[in-house]
């Protein structure tokens, strides 16, 4: 799942070179908003299996929020990337308080969804089913996307843009119109992914902020700009930390800290060096 | 009171220093101006569920005590402020001291805030009644005899007394142990008292799988694939917090509560998450100094749990016990002082005085403040069943001990203390 | 000409604060004057170099833990000694630090100094033993100028000597950057930040001043870090947690990065408005985050940005 995430940053940073801290808030209100809407339509009578309907729905409904947020980074597009980060880290402020105020702040979780399909034995260990969904999901996802950047119009209009925005633009492209549908697909990304992730765990109000820093660590071994590496990176890092939940489970917190620092240094562009899908 | 003061800066300067400590200075005479209690309460991040929780305590106290009248006849004045990072608490504290004037300080729960506050409430020389936050360091290292800081009750508490609860059930019914603990010193000090006492009670046993997931984690996959692999049969965990219910819905997704023994010390802190589908019987689990459903509660228990229902539709936790409680007791000694002044509204040292030793009801029943200002209470855990009204497991048969049973006593080390025991 | 009046009136404001303010308000101004010795440093990365470090916590919180260890585990409680220790463990984790984030720019360099900052908080957390994991370590009361005032108490050590002291810190490294500002080092900052291939080609040895620079800031966060944790009583982890960094750069916007005094304005203004704010709401975090959207979109020059008078930074 820390995938979306990446993938949602990975595109906005391509196309439009802002780096946007509030992913992991998009990530957090995916979630919150999954559980509300399952919530709501098994309170009204929706059959069990059929909950994901709901959470997904939940999770692309709240992707409405790119248009107007994009609209506001729009105003400093021109100014330097630090403003563009800083404004970002203003929206995870607000976004935090936001989370608190409509949904409070002790954890959230979604009854009864985790284990509707039951459990599958796979190689010795139990496994939830909905666990295996969810990867499928995310596959899907990362397919679609691939697919959406090299077959279709807009694909190619948007790794256009990535490669020279003003060549793009020369070339007759709405930059406006390709900024607003990127950034949405961004937030879409977060968003469907914090809802999809939500029947296996809970809603907390801090997830936002430390989610970020996951999705940095992906982002940066992946290499900045690249689905591919969003995918690549996302695998590292969720195989490194089980690796060191099995083996050594003190230096859990520090071992995604180091391999960043060491990508960084070792190969600065990441595994996926470039600024194209 | 102040004795000598060398003077720094001029005479002004220091009539502003001395306008500031007036703490000490006897509070208003006028009996109609209220009382004001400062409440530092936890509003956002992992602490916020307990945090409020704990204001809810106080604040059902300082209704009740108004409608019945005050503190004599004064009302109480709640300032409220927030617990958050120990820098910005420790701000928050000087504020309630310095600006607002307050008569005491109640709240905190995080350990990191209470080892920064106790040397502060010295320093400002005001009353601080904690709900939690109380380690090992914080009660030995900081300060040893501290006059204005009132402690909650010890950290390992839960565990020594899920501890005792295993080794008198389950001693010979499990070989391999795994523990999962949130990683910073709550988790490591719960971990190693039970370690303690199972060696104590001569429980031959081996640790297969010892983790340590980030205090308020959300993914749990790697760990209870982890424990999934080293097959205990006993797994040991002083989870607390929203973390708890993500544990055990993952942990029985991977098969574990099929056959695994679980002891769980805090999890009754957030028991309304604790869901009957992924959550087993038979589980030791433990609801720290109140259970909501306790048969033989007080009236006074009873109405509390109705009115925290009816208002929030939530069932209460411990922490607001302890919120509750530090409000009657410092009613309880202001009363006692002022007996003893002959009506008169007592000094704040004269108040210090009352509270050592001084006994008040709480929502879960008699509590006391020790001489060497540390609380003495009753602890509930018990074993979890399914048999209720409710979608999450409660207790069948509730278990409780007091502190006098399972929390060491003044000047003695935790450890030796254990060594000591007679078993 | 107003600006310097203005100038004149803060000084002398702060400098008779002890005669008027009450204490709490002097105790709030203390970790403004920290922060404002941090800031300077930053500015110098960022308003003078033009490198936004998302990591500078990093530093403060080494000055505060250097404060922590040497008043708890080493006894050593001179002011004078805590204060140029923690420059000099600043500087020196600055240095390999530095040497590999200023071979990056703009996202990246941002991206790096985030990482080493939530590494530092990691290895703070985890490594108990010698830090104090999640609870800290205390910070004991330092001797200033070799001075016990052990007549005073807390609040009253706090808002004389040591409120002078600060003050005076503050003065003299406000003094120190202009004097680094103006020079031909900084000079070539201000070239980098405008256009590095320029200045690479007129023969300014671009990596190696952007790491002096942020070698100078480490040793401006560490001092401050220092002088921060004493009011506190303690250095703990989240000192050094991403969104602590993200304050300081919040700080610095407020006050306005083009200008020199910016960052002491910042700060100053900041912590006032975060008591305030904080008293008012528990929705404080949405008011300020709404505050640094305002200012970034409408006021991206900060306070001192609406003053009519050109860059001195």
């Amino acid at each position: 799942m820390l995938f979306l995430v990446a993938a949602g940053l990975q595109l906005v940073f391509g196309v439009q070179k802002i780096l946007n801290l509030a992913c992991g808030s998009f990530y957090a209100l995916g979630a919150y908003a999954g559980v509300s809407a399952v919530t709501w339509a098994l309170g009204h009578g929706l059959p069990a299996p059929l909950f994901v309907l709901p959470l997904l729905a939940g999770g692309l409904a709240l992707a409405a929020l790119g248009p107007p947020l994009e609209r506001l980074l729009s105003r400093i597009y021109d100014r330097d990337e630090s403003f563009q980060l800083l404004l970002t880290f203003a929206l995870v402020l607000m976004l935090e308080d936001v989370i608190r105020f409509v949904w409070g702040s002790a954890p959230v979780q979604l009854r009864g969804a985790y284990l509707a399909y039951g459990q599958v034995t796979l190689a010795g260990s139990t496994i939830p089913v909905y666990n295996l969904v969810v990867m499928a999901a995310g596959a899907l996802i990362a397919l679609g996307m691939g697919l959406l950047l090299t077959r279709t119009r807009f694909g190619r209009i948007v790794r256009a843009t990535a490669e020279n925005r003003e060549m793009a633009a020369a070339l007759g492209v709405d930059m406006r119109r390709v900024y607003r549908r990127v950034f949405t697909l961004g937030v879409a990304l977060g968003t469907v992914g914090g809802a999809l992730v939500i029947p296996a765990t809970a809603a907390v109000n801090e997830m936002a902020i430390e989610v970020i820093v996951e999705a940095f660590a992906v982002v940066v071994i992946g290499g900045l700009g690249s689905m591919r590496g969003a995918a690549v990176g996302a695998l590292i890092v969720g195989v490194l930390k089980a690796g060191a939940i099995a083996t050594w489970p003190e230096v859990e917190m520090l071992a995604i800290y180091v391999v960043v620092i060491g990508v960084l240094v070792l190969r600065p562009a990441g595994l996926f060096a470039g600024a194209t899908t | 009171m102040r004795t000598t003061r060398r003077q720094f800066l001029q005479l002004t300067a220091g009539a502003t220093a001395a306008a500031a400590v007036g703490l000490d200075i006897a509070p208003a005479f006028a009996q109609s101006t209220p009382v004001k209690l400062g409440v530092l309460a936890a509003k956002a991040g992992v602490l916020a569920p307990v945090g409020e929780s704990g204001l809810r305590g106080v604040q059902w106290a300082a209704e009740r005590i108004n409608a019945a009248g005050g503190i004599l006849g004064r009302k109480i004045e709640l300032v409220v402020e927030e617990e958050s990072s120990p820098k910005d608490t420790v701000e928050r504290f000087r504020k309630l001291a310095l600006q607002d004037k307050v008569d005491a300080v109640t709240g905190a729960i995080s350990t990191g805030v209470g080892l920064a506050l106790g040397p502060v409430a010295e320093e400002m020389k005001t009353i601080w009644l904690a709900w939690d936050a109380t380690t090992q360091k914080g009660v030995e290292e900081t300060i040893p005899k501290p006059k204005y800081s009132f402690r909650s009750t010890d950290n390992e508490c839960e565990a020594v007394m899920a501890s005792l609860l295993t080794a008198r059930h389950w001693k010979g019914k499990f070989k391999t142990v795994a523990g999962i603990n949130p990683d910073y010193s709550y988790g490591r000090d719960n971990w190693a008292a039970f370690l303690a006492i199972m060696k104590k009670y001569g429980i031959e046993l081996q640790v297969v799988s010892e983790l340590w997931p980030k205090l308020g984690a959300t993914d749990f996959t790697a760990h209870v694939a982890a424990l999934a692999q080293a097959k205990p049969d006993l797994i040991f965990s002083c989870h607390w917090a929203g973390d708890t219910p993500i544990f055990m819905k993952q942990a029985h997704g991977a098969g574990l509560t099929k056959s695994t023994k679980f002891v769980l010390t805090t999890g009754g802190g957030v028991h309304e998450s604790l869901k009957k589908e992924f959550t087993p019987e038979g589980a030791i689990l433990g609801y720290n100094t109140f259970y909501f459903e306790y048969a033989k509660a007080s009236a006074l228990g009873k109405e509390f749990v109705r009115w925290h229902q009816e208002k929030f539709k939530e069932w209460p936790n411990y922490e607001s016990d302890h919120g509750y409680f530090t409000l009657v007791a410092y009613k309880a000694a202001v009363e006692r002082a002022a007996k003893a002044a002959g009506g008169k509204w007592p000094t704040q040292d004269a108040v210090i005085q009352a509270l050592e030793g001084v006994e008040a009801e709480s929502l879960s029943g008699a509590r006391r403040y020790r001489e060497d200002h540390i609380m003495e209470a009753t602890f509930f855990q018990g074993t979890t069943t399914h048999k209720n009204k409710h979608d999450f497991v409660t207790l069948d048969p509730v278990e409780t001990m007091t502190t006098k049973q399972i929390q060491k006593p003044s000047g003695v080390g935790l450890y030796d203390w254990i060594n000591g025991w007679k078993v | 000409m107003i600006a310097r009046a203005a100038g004149i009136a803060a000084v002398i404001a702060l400098l008779s604060a002890p005669l008027v303010a009450t204490p709490y308000q002097l105790t709030l101004l203390l970790p403004a004057f920290a922060y404002g010795i941090a800031l300077l440093g930053l500015n110098l990365l960022f308003g003078t170099t033009g490198l936004l470090s998302f990591g500078h916590a990093l530093f403060v919180a080494l000055g505060a833990y250097t404060a922590a260890w040497l008043t708890t585990r080493a006894g050593v409680l001179s002011l004078e000694v805590i204060v140029l220790a923690a420059a000099g463990v600043a500087a020196a984790v600055a240095v390999p630090v530095g040497l590999l984030c200023v071979r990056y720019v703009k996202i990246y360099f941002g991206m790096l100094t985030l990482a080493f900052g939530m590494l530092f908080y990691s290895f703070l957390y985890k490594f108990y033993a010698l830090t104090g994991g999640d609870e800290g370590i205390r910070v004991l009361r330092p001797t200033v100028l070799g001075l016990p005032f052990a007549g005073l108490d807390k609040v009253e050590f706090l808002t004389g000597p040591f409120y002078y002291y600060v003050l005076a810190l503050l003065a003299v490294a406000a003094l120190v950057m202009r004097r680094i500002v103006r020079s031909p080092f900084g000079l070539s900052l201000r070239a980098i930040r405008e256009n590095a291939d320029k200045a690479a080609f007129v023969g300014v040895r671009v990596r190696r001043y952007r790491f002096y620079a942020f070698v100078i800031a480490a040793v401006f966060g560490g001092v401050g870090g220092a002088l921060l944790a004493v009011p506190t009583g303690l250095a703990d982890p989240l000192l050094a947690y991403w969104t602590h960094s993200g304050n300081l750069v919040f700080m610095l916007l407020l006050g306005g990065f083009h200008h020199f005094l910016g960052p002491i304005v910042g700060a100053i203004v900041f912590i006032f408005l975060q008591d305030t704010v904080m008293s008012l709401t528990s929705y404080w975090r949405f008011v300020f985050g709404g505050l640094l959207a305002v200012v970034v979109i409408f006021f991206p020059g900060g306070l001192l940005g609406l003053l009519p008078s050109e860059r001195t930074a």
